[in-house]
């Protein structure tokens, strides 16, 4: 095995195990966030407002949405659909960004209803969650831009690098899941 | 033998020796010590036995063809697995289970106030310096005649003495070597330790965690004295402080309820 | 697929892509060799100027003193001396051994040993040094700001490392380097693991790897899985420190529910028990490789040391509640983790047995790279051996953090690490830059280094149970410490002395890399495949990728016809 050949078996195992990695990240995220809460009399704390759910609810429909355009590419490109491919990839990338917009919108309006990054645990745990969740959504948008740039018939391995970027996309949707239903539903 | 307990010096000895042990609980971390120190001296002169007198006895001068074999015949693997299993036998399942009954016996059986005769002690560590509240004949804490020093810690002999310590600013450690326990202060949250010491005398306490700048300024004096000295001692301070203490003063005011 | 050498990166032509941004994994680690060297010079530094002050309190320090500090004297004052503890270990444990051990011989000996031309993913090796090179440059840089560097201990406990015991932007800089460096390891990390499954050369099983190759393995899948716990962890602190979270704020400074200072020390050691064994698994299959080469006969129960490294890996991850057993964790916490670390043991003792049946009956050669690898079955075995008082909740009580513990970890860490890592250099200095290191400069520096060593550290382990805690700047304030004078006297020559003799090193290195007399293919006589190759390699690697058909310990072997006492791994093995 030559190392500029790059085969499937590589690229699903760096996949794999950067997709490890970052799981590592939110588990201590996750963890933390069971120790806090579990030691606390009361959850929200004293004082604090729940997050109204209006928007997260919309952010996760939007990211599921973007998900299913993220299947609907990799089922395009295995048929070797390549344009209609790349017209889901566009609306991938629309509803990931729409998703962004919407975080964005979120953290405004936890601003204006008086919950800051500075006020207390709760809207710590908050903000540096889907904080740290939005930074590795830009990371996804690359991974998607260069799926862009690379979905053509000529590339090597396209159907292995798409089901990468697939995988990592699915993986945020699956993060942002359980942050929804963690923080903000229950 | 306590040599250092009777001042006598014992030459480059001491440098092996931990501080002298006052308190009654002291000698059974001193012994698992010795006890691990013993059974992991016998099995590294083992080792040494091996790595030096293999590398004399093979050197290439002394042994010109080598034994070519791979090590895992069944007889090997068995020697290898004896030895991991003696190892694990005769030293950690042995020091783990002296620990524990150490433990759930003496160190978790913290003494029961209500019933017993203890000394209760709330410790307030902060950068950088000890501050120790004791009850007063009245034996509550946060009243007039609680007895707040600084950096001067006095106990009775032969009494136990039941701490609740907590840090106002950042994680310290309440380290008294000659007692050999260490609990760490911190900010938020109530850490307790028991203990009780059997010679009169003077002797350090130090913070054990680093806590800044001046962590190594954080030390303390532990005063040990006889109970006789002990009440006057209290009685006259617990006088003193009911008199002057001023009870606005914040800087004395950092008690809390107690709470087993 | 195999053979034919047009499959990899193309030869560099470019000063530029030969020398600084090289894809070949060869460049990438003798970069991170000289980074690596570059800032064990500068942790040891710093750890000589801890050893003057802890000696000779108040005294100005020689040579360097009225330069550094002038504005005291000449003497390292007391927030200085805390930020020298604090950044020797930062610097010693992530831009040291680190570089050396995983960037350097990670890099150069993986593909050379499986039969690869290259890592997996050369650009992002390329990358994996440019993100260690831009946090060195982070970290180097707090050292230069107005309120210093961080000084809050390399474990950087909160509420310290929060801005209530560190408020300058020290603190905050050195979360960043040690996240960057976190980016660095991470993509080493995927690279490693990846070329060690996928370009294996055909022919080798995982147990027909060198023992080197496994450990630098485990290492990196180590790396990959709680790297970024503690990535996650000084996220959360830089999080604290400069946009007001309260995740580690508790009591008084909490304004709504409160932070646990603590719940940093179960993501930072998390983290930090592996990584004790991340960066020692490389030294012990470099040693568990040379004792079979320099014994010129095979590695006793190879498979099995394979499997113990790989077992006592999966048991670190759920031991590391032995460095917190002062926090008073529930009952149930402490005694499992006491329980758990006490089984680390069994494996540990597996693989020094089977080191020992590797010298045992062999036929030695004295060389260099053979001393130092002895020297680490010396050290490791006594730090190895220490641990126990420390596992063990009760001992653990009087003995955390005393020098007992600066003795442990520096016997198992520094001392095993550093002649691991010596070993290492003077075994592939002849590959990688095709000449030969002097012998006998090599042997002075090894008991010159040896020797002292143990007068360091076994002084430590001293004048920690003789109660002197740790982290402080003038322990002689304390009565009950002054007896121990002449101890800390010892060890502060010892560290002198030892620092002195590593210039032999240094002079040997560049002495031998200007002029050293010219290395054959495989001057040490081993039959792993980077020996079948030209003293350096060529840019490709190998002509033709190898068929491996033997293991890489086949020496010793009675009936071979060649008139060599060893096989390379691409000869038919012969039947003993």
């Amino acid at each position: 095995m030559s190392t500029r050949g790059r085969s499937e078996l590589q690229i699903n195992l760096a996949t794999n195990i950067v997709i490890i990695s970052m799981a590592m990240l939110f588990a201590t995220l996750f963890m933390g966030y069971a120790i806090y809460r579990s030691s606390a009399p009361v959850w929200p704390p004293m004082g604090v407002q729940r997050v109204s759910l209006f928007l997260p609810s919309l952010s996760t429909v939007v990211l599921f949405i973007s998900s299913f355009f993220c299947y609907q590419v990799s089922v395009s490109t295995k048929k070797n659909e390549l344009s209609k491919g790349h017209k889901y990839l566009n609306l991938t990338i629309l509803f990931g960004l729409g998703f962004m917009v919407l975080q964005g919108l979120l953290w405004n309006q936890m601003k204006s209803s008086g919950l800051f990054v500075s006020s207390g645990i709760f809207a710590s745990i908050t903000y540096a969650f889907t904080w740290i969740h939005f930074a590795h959504m830009i990371a996804g948008l690359v991974a998607l831009l260069y799926l862009k740039k690379i979905l053509r018939s000529e590339t090597k391995n396209l159907m292995t690098k798409t089901t990468s970027v697939e995988n990592f996309w699915y993986f945020l949707e699956i993060v942002w899941i359980i942050m929804f239903i963690t923080l903000f539903v229950f | 033998m306590n040599l250092l307990k009777m001042g006598v010096s014992a030459g480059w000895l001491d440098y092996f020796r931990p501080p002298e042990n006052i308190s009654t609980t002291g000698h059974l971390i001193d012994d698992l010590f010795n006890y691990t120190t013993l059974m992991v001296t016998f099995y590294f002169i083992l080792v040494c036995i091996g790595l030096f007198g293999f590398s004399y006895l093979y050197s290439r001068k002394r042994n010109k063809t080598p034994y070519y074999t791979y090590g895992n015949k069944k007889k090997h693997l068995i020697v290898t697995a004896f030895i991991g299993a003696a190892v694990f036998l005769s030293i950690d399942l042995n020091i783990t289970r002296i620990a524990n009954n150490d433990l759930v016996n003496t160190f978790w059986k913290f003494p029961d106030y209500k019933n017993e005769k203890v000394l209760r002690i709330e410790v307030m560590a902060q950068q950088w310096m000890w501050s120790f509240r004791y009850t007063g004949p009245d034996n509550e804490f946060g009243t007039a005649d609680d007895i707040v020093t600084n950096n001067d810690l006095r106990v009775p002999v032969n009494t136990k003495v039941l701490f609740h310590l907590t840090a106002k600013d950042v994680i310290h450690s309440f380290f008294v070597p000659t007692v050999r326990l260490k609990v760490d202060t911190i900010p938020g949250r109530i850490t307790r330790v028991w203990w009780e010491v059997n010679k009169p005398g003077k002797y350090d306490i130090a913070c054990a965690e680093m806590c800044g700048t001046h962590h190594y300024l954080m030390k303390a004096g532990l005063t040990v004295y006889t109970e006789e000295d002990f009440n006057k001692w209290l009685a006259n301070s617990s006088l003193i402080a009911a008199n002057t203490n001023d009870p606005q003063d914040a800087n004395l005011a950092w008690g809390w309820k107690w709470e087993e | 697929m195999s053979g034919g050498y047009n499959e990899i990166h193309p030869e560099p032509t470019t000063f530029w892509s030969k020398y600084i941004f090289s894809f070949d994994h060869k460049v990438i680690a003798k970069q991170f060799l000289w980074y690596g060297i570059f800032f064990l010079g500068l942790g040891g530094l710093m750890a000589l100027l801890i050893r003057w002050t802890l000696a000779n309190p108040g005294v100005p320090v020689p040579v360097l003193g009225n330069l550094i500090f002038s504005g005291s004297g000449g003497v390292v004052p007391p927030d200085t001396y805390a930020m020298l503890f604090t950044m020797h270990g930062t610097i010693m444990i992530f831009y040291a051994i680190t570089p050396i051990l995983i960037g350097a011989f990670g890099n150069y000996c993986i593909p050379l040993m499986i039969g690869a031309r290259d890592m997996a993913f050369p650009l992002l090796n390329m990358l994996s040094f440019w993100f260690a090179f831009l946090s060195g440059v982070v970290l180097l840089i707090s050292l230069v700001i107005p309120q210093g560097a961080a000084a809050g201990g390399w474990t950087s406990y909160p509420t310290l490392s929060t801005l209530i015991g560190s408020p300058g932007a020290g603190q905050t800089l050195w979360c960043l380097a040690i996240f960057i460096f976190g980016i660095s390891s991470t993509m080493g990390a995927v690279n490693y693991v990846t070329t060690v499954i996928t370009l294996r050369a055909p022919g080798m099983g995982y147990f027909d790897m060198p023992l080197t190759v496994w450990g630098l393995w485990l290492t990196a899948i180590l790396n990959a899985i709680f790297v970024p716990v503690l990535g996650a962890g000084v996220i959360l602190l830089i999080l604290d420190r400069v946009f007001g979270t309260t995740f580690f704020l508790a009591g008084a400074s909490a304004t709504s529910g409160s932070g646990d200072p603590v719940l940093f020390q179960h993501v930072f050691w998390i983290f930090g028990h592996p990584e004790v064994y991340i960066l020692i698994l490389p030294a012990w299959g470099i040693v568990s490789d040379l004792l079979s080469f320099f014994s010129r006969k095979p590695a006793f129960g190879a498979k099995a040391t394979a499997l113990s490294m790989t077992s006592i890996s999966v048991l670190s991850t759920v031991v590391y509640g032995h460095h917190m057993f002062t926090t008073q964790m529930s009952p149930l916490l402490t005694q499992s983790f006491m329980t758990l670390t006490m089984t680390i043991s069994i494996p540990s003792a597996i693989f020094f047995a089977n080191w020992l049946g590797t010298i045992w009956k062999g036929s030695i050669r004295f060389d260099s790279p053979m001393l130092f690898s002895l020297g680490v079955v010396f050290v490791f075995g006594l730090g190895g051996l220490t641990g126990l008082h420390l596992g063990t909740t009760t001992t653990d009580l009087f003995l955390h953090d005393t020098y007992f513990v600066v003795g442990h970890f520096h016997y198992t860490m520094a001392a095993s690490v550093l002649l691991g890592g010596f070993a290492g250099i003077y075994f592939w200095f002849p590959k990688m830059f095709g000449r030969m290191m002097n012998e006998g400069l090599a042997k002075l520096h090894f008991w010159g280094t040896m020797i002292p060593l143990n007068g360091i550290f076994f002084g430590m382990l001293l004048v920690g149970y003789g109660g002197m805690h740790r982290r402080i700047y003038n322990p002689f304030i304390y009565e009950s410490l002054q007896r121990l004078i002449p101890v800390n006297n010892l060890i502060t020559t010892s560290a002198i002395l030892m620092g002195f003799f590593q210039l032999v090193f240094v002079y040997n290195f560049i002495k031998s890399l200007m002029s050293g007399e010219k290395a054959a293919n495989n001057p040490w006589e081993v039959g792993t495949l980077e020996w079948t190759i030209p003293s350096p390699p060529p840019h490709h690697n190998y002509d033709i990728i190898p068929v491996v058909k033997c293991g890489p310990h086949e020496l010793g072997n009675p009936n071979l016809k060649t008139g060599r006492d060893f096989q390379y791994q691409t000869e038919e093995l012969v039947e003993a």
